[in-house]
């Protein structure tokens, strides 16, 4: 008698245990679904969405990774020491360099690129 | 008295209409690439001005201070070069939220409501085309500021 209320309650327990795993399972599910979507909708509404380029469809071509590392050490401009003619004639020179990078850039963000025109809705008067 | 109504901006004729139904995936797809291109130009611009504030900019104007050279215009410029990056960063948030609301309008059958959220992301675009204006003019008055402080060496 003793042994068969010891097999019943052994077997109760082994139950409970396993449906307390699958609740573990579910809650788990859930907290990360919860968490994932808080994390997409800051992600979303901060606006961090449009700066992030390694999203799909917006990755760099393969040739904007190319010419970055010249293997050349970039230039910075030292905050200590006396200023000399000829630091700031080399800090114009560099300075330079980016500034015609910037240049090199045509029209960015130009009206033309939503004009009727371009996108062919255009009625001749 | 002469009451005239006039006709909002963003009015589109029963032609443009037809012109936008009948293109539309053109536009659509037109209007992805837009997004792509422009994403490239922030990040392309957006490094070149973060490098001109951290490695030029701001480097000099403290040299600046160690040296006891007047330094009131180079101050105000960094202060302006940085507040108008920053404004650079959301003003571009701003329009490619609007831009993203145009592409998810169905012009095929709401082409009256694409119309009018196509203007709004113009005017949004032009703001943005606006502060790379600014960044530009606020550079050459740094490299002017420089030039002055060249001179008085």
């Amino acid at each position: 008698m003793l042994e068969k209320i010891k097999r019943i309650s052994a077997k109760r327990k082994m139950r409970k245990n396993g449906s307390n795993l699958v609740l573990l399972g579910i809650i788990s599910v859930v907290i990360a679904i919860t968490t994932t979507s808080v994390s997409l909708a800051i992600y979303h509404n901060s606006g961090d969405i449009y700066l992030d380029r390694s999203r799909p469809g917006f990755l760099p071509d393969e040739n904007e990774n190319q010419g970055d590392d010249d293997g050349e050490p970039e230039y910075t401009f030292s905050k200590t020491g006396k200023i000399t003619i000829g630091d700031l004639e080399e800090y114009l020179e560099n300075l330079e360099v980016d500034v015609r990078a910037i240049d090199s850039y045509e029209d960015p963000f130009s009206e033309d690129a939503l004009s009727d025109e371009y996108l062919g809705i255009s009625v001749e008067e | 008295m002469l009451f005239c109504q006039a006709l909002p901006v963003s009015a589109v004729s029963k032609e443009q209409e037809a012109k936008i139904v009948e293109g539309c995936s053109g536009i659509q797809d037109n209007l992805k690439n837009l997004q792509r291109a422009d994403a490239k130009a922030r990040v392309y611009l957006g490094g070149y001005y973060e490098t001109i504030l951290s490695k030029f900019i701001t480097p000099l104007n403290v040299r600046v201070v160690e040296n006891n050279l007047s330094n009131a215009g180079l101050v105000e410029n960094q202060n302006n070069f940085a507040d108008t990056r920053t404004l650079f960063s959301n003003d571009f948030i701003a329009y490619q939220q609007e831009l993203e609301d145009l592409v998810g309008i169905d012009c095929k059958s709401e082409p009256g409501d694409f119309y009018e959220q196509l203007v709004k992301v113009r005017k949004k675009r032009k703001v943005v085309e606006q502060d790379v204006l600014k960044m530009r003019g606020l550079i050459s008055g740094h490299i002017n500021l420089v030039n002055k402080l060249k001179g008085k060496l």
